[in-house]
C-alpha cells in the first residue's frame, strides 16, 4: 500500500519541475520564439495561467485517466510518442539484463566450483574491473575498437524495422557495453553465495550420498545461490534504465532516454514529465517484481 | 527508561567514564580503517591513485603542461607527441593539461555533493529517527521513498534541465538524488544509539533535544555514513561525467572529462585519440575507487577478513 502515497509524491516531484523552471513557464518552453499570442494560447493548453494547486489536481488526475498531455512542439500526445519509443529500450534493457544474468551467473558459479584453479581469482579480478568501468564510458571505447579500428558492427541507429538480423546487429554493442558491468557484478554475487552454500550441510549430505557432482552443484546448489542475484536485478533495473539513456544517445538509438534528453533540450516540460513518469513506474514495478518473485524462488520467505 | 541514575551533578561528559560512551574519536576510528585499507595490495593501489589524483587536482596549475584552455590551431588534432605527451583536441587544447583540470572538477563536483547530501540526508534521518513513529517520521520516510523511486541518472537530468547546466546546479542535482540514501542509514543509526544508556542518561538529565541529537547521537553515527560518503565519491565522479557527455553537466570551455568526451565523441572517426585518453582516465579512477572501497568493505567486515 506503500506504494499509492509513493507515486503521488513522485507525480508531485515531476509537476513541480514546471513550478521550478526560472521564469514564466510558457515563454521559457518557446524560447525565443514566444509571441504574446502564443504564450497566452501554451498557458491556456497547459493550464498554466490556475493556481498551482489547481493545476496539480488536474496533473494527478490527468494522469490517473492515462491522460500525460502533449508535446509543446510537435502536438502529438505524450503517451503516442512513449509508446513509440519504449518498446527499443526495454528491448535494450531486457536483452543486456538476461544475457548479463546468464552469463554472470554461468561464471559466478564456475569461479566458485573451480575456486582453486585460478579461475576464481580470474573472475573476481574481472568483475571488479568490469563493475568499475562506468557503461558510458565502455560504450565509448567498444564503439572505438569495434565500429571505428575494426568496423565490424554498425555504430549508429536501431536497425531497420523489420529486419531481425539488422536489428541484432544494432543490438549487440550497446546491449554488450550495458551488460559488462552486470556480468561482473552478477558473477561475483553468484561467487560468493554460492561458496557460502556449498559449505551447508545438504550439500555434504547429498555429495555423501554420492549424488551426481552436477546435480548437486547445478540443481541443489544453484537454487539457492542465485536468490541474492534476483533481487539485484530488480533494484539494479533503474540503474540499467540510467545506462540506457547513454546507450541511446552514444549509439543514436531511438528509446526512452534520448525521447527525455531530447525533450530537455527543446524544454519540452510535458514530454520531460511524462517520459520521467514512465521510467520510474517501470523502476518502481521491477521492484515490486523482484520482490515478489523472491517468494517463488525461495518459499521459506513469508509474506504478511 | 530503564537507567535509573542516583548522582545528579554529574555533566553529560563525566558521566562518559561510568555509562557505555564511545571513547574513540571518529578521526580515530578512520584512521584505523584507513590503516586496514593500506594492508591488501588493491586498497594500497587504489588510495595511491585516489590520492595522486586529489593531488593533481589541487596542484593543477603546477604540474600542467599547458593552460587547459589555451589554444594551438595550427597544433589542432595532433597526435601523441613530445611536446603533447597525449595529443591534442579540435582546438588543439593539450589533452593531458584538460585532463589534469578535469581531475579538479571531478574532485569539486563528486566532493561538493557527497557532503551536500551527507549533511541534509544525515539531517533529515537523524531527526526522523529521534522522532520514530510520528507523522513527521512518517512524511520524511515518504520523502526518500519518492526521491529513491525514480531512476538516479533520470532525476538529475531533470533537475540539472529545469536549472539550467552549470557547476553548481550539478552539485545540487547530484546532491537531490542522493540524499535519501544518507538519510535512510542515519535514521536507521538513531533508531539503534537512541536506545543505549548514554542516550538515556542525557534525557534524563534534562538535556535539550537538539543537544542530544547534535551532541550525542551524530557524533555515534558517522562512520558508516563517512564510509558511505568515501564510496558514493566515484558515482558522483560518474554522473558528473555522464550528465557533462550529455551536455548537461559542466559548461564548455572547462575542462571536464564528461566534456572531453563529448567533445572527442564529435571527432571519434579521425581523432581517436581525444575520447580514448579521457575514457582511459575515467576508466582507471573509477577501477582505483572500486580497489579502495573494496578493501574498505573487508576491513569492516570481520566476515569478510577471514576469507
Amino acid at each position: 500500500m506503500w506504494t499509492i502515497p509513493t507515486l503521488i509524491g513522485v507525480l508531485v516531484v515531476l509537476f513541480s519541475l514546471t513550478y521550478f523552471l526560472p521564469g514564466d513557464p510558457a515563454s521559457v518552453m518557446l524560447g525565443p520564439r514566444a509571441t504574446p499570442e502564443l504564450v497566452a494560447e501554451l498557458n491556456e493548453r497547459l493550464q498554466l495561467d490556475k493556481p498551482v494547486f489547481v493545476r496539480l489536481a488536474y496533473y494527478i488526475f490527468g494522469v490517473a485517466k492515462g491522460d500525460l498531455g502533449s508535446s509543446v512542439w510537435s502536438g502529438h500526445t505524450v503517451v503516442s510518442l512513449i509508446s513509440k519509443n519504449i518498446y527499443h529500450t526495454i528491448l535494450l534493457a531486457v536483452t543486456s539484463l538476461g544475457f548479463a544474468a546468464l552469463v554472470g551467473v554461468f561464471l559466478g558459479t564456475y569461479a566458485a566450483i573451480h575456486k582453486r584453479k585460478g579461475i576464481g581469482t580470474a573472475v573476481t579480478t574481472g568483475s571488479l574491473l568490469s563493475v568499475a568501468v562506468p557503461d558510458f564510458v565502455a560504450a565509448l571505447l567498444l564503439m572505438l575498437l569495434f565500429c571505428i579500428q575494426i568496423p565490424l558492427l554498425p555504430s549508429l541507429g536501431a536497425g531497420a524495422e523489420g529486419d531481425i538480423k539488422d536489428i541484432i546487429l544494432h543490438l549487440i554493442l550497446p546491449s554488450l557495453a550495458l551488460a559488462i558491468g552486470w556480468i561482473g557484478y552478477i558473477s561475483r554475487l553468484t561467487k560468493e553465495s554460492m561458496l557460502e552454500v556449498l559449505d551447508r550441510d545438504y550439500i555434504r549430505t547429498a555429495r555423501a550420498f554420492a549424488a551426481p557432482i552436477r546435480t548437486v552443484f547445478y540443481k541443489y546448489a544453484l537454487k539457492n545461490a542465485v536468490i541474492p542475484t534476483i533481487t539485484v536485478i530488480g533494484l539494479g533495473f533503474g540503474k540499467l534504465l540510467g545506462g540506457a539513456v547513454f546507450m541511446e544517445i552514444i549509439f543514436n538509438r531511438p528509446g526512452l532516454g534520448k525521447l527525455i534528453v531530447d525533450a530537455v533540450f527543446a524544454r519540452d516540460l510535458p514530454v520531460v514529465q511524462g517520459g520521467i513518469l514512465v521510467a520510474t513506474v517501470m523502476f518502481v514495478f521491477a521492484n515490486l517484481l523482484a520482490d515478489i518473485s523472491y517468494a517463488f524462488v525461495d518459499p521459506r520467505i513469508q509474506y504478511d | 527508561m530503564g537507567t535509573h541514575l542516583t548522582v545528579t551533578t554529574d555533566t553529560p561528559e563525566s558521566l562518559r567514564g561510568k555509562i557505555l560512551m564511545p571513547k574513540q574519536s571518529i578521526g580515530t576510528r578512520l584512521f584505523k580503517i584507513l590503516k586496514g585499507v593500506t594492508k591488501t595490495r588493491g586498497g594500497r593501489f587504489g588510495l595511491a591513485f585516489i590520492l595522486t589524483m586529489v593531488l593533481a587536482a589541487l596542484f593543477a596549475p603546477l604540474i600542467s603542461p599547458y593552460d587547459p584552455n589555451a589554444q594551438d590551431i595550427i597544433n589542432r588534432f595532433a597526435g601523441p607527441s613530445s611536446s603533447h605527451w597525449l595529443g591534442t583536441d579540435y582546438l588543439g587544447r593539450d589533452i593531458l593539461s584538460r585532463i589534469i583540470y578535469g581531475a579538479r572538477i571531478a574532485a569539486l563536483v563528486s566532493f561538493g555533493s557527497v557532503i551536500l547530501s551527507a549533511v541534509v540526508g544525515v539531517i533529515m534521518g537523524v531527526l526522523a529517527g529521534y522522532k520514530e513513529g510520528t507523522k513527521f517520521d512518517y512524511l520524511i520516510i515518504l520523502i526518500f521513498d519518492v526521491v529513491i523511486s525514480f531512476p538516479q541518472v533520470i532525476l538529475a537530468l531533470a533537475i540539472v534541465a529545469v536549472l539550467g547546466p552549470s557547476l553548481f546546479n550539478l552539485i545540487v542535482a547530484l546532491a537531490v538524488t542522493s540524499f535519501p540514501f544518507y538519510g535512510r542509514i542515519a535514521r536507521a543509526q538513531t533508531l539503534s544509539v537512541k536506545e543505549s544508556d548514554f542516550v538515556k542518561a542525557s534525557e534524563a538529565l534534562g538535556l535539550s533535544a537538539k543537544r542530544i541529537i547534535f551532541k550525542h547521537i551524530i557524533p555515534n553515527i558517522m562512520t558508516p555514513v563517512i564510509v558511505c560518503l568515501g564510496m558514493d565519491m566515484a558515482t558522483m565522479i560518474i554522473y558528473e561525467a555522464g550528465l557533462s557527455f550529455l551536455g548537461l553537466g559542466v559548461k564548455p570551455p572547462t575542462a571536464s572529462w564528461g566534456i572531453m568526451l563529448r567533445n572527442g565523441y564529435k571527432y571519434i572517426l579521425t581523432s581517436p585519440w581525444m575520447i580514448f585518453w579521457p575514457a582511459v582516465f575515467i576508466a582507471l579512477t573509477m577501477v582505483a575507487f572500486a580497489l579502495f572501497s573494496d578493501s574498505l568493505r573487508m576491513t569492516l567486515d570481520p566476515k569478510e577478513r577471514k576469507k
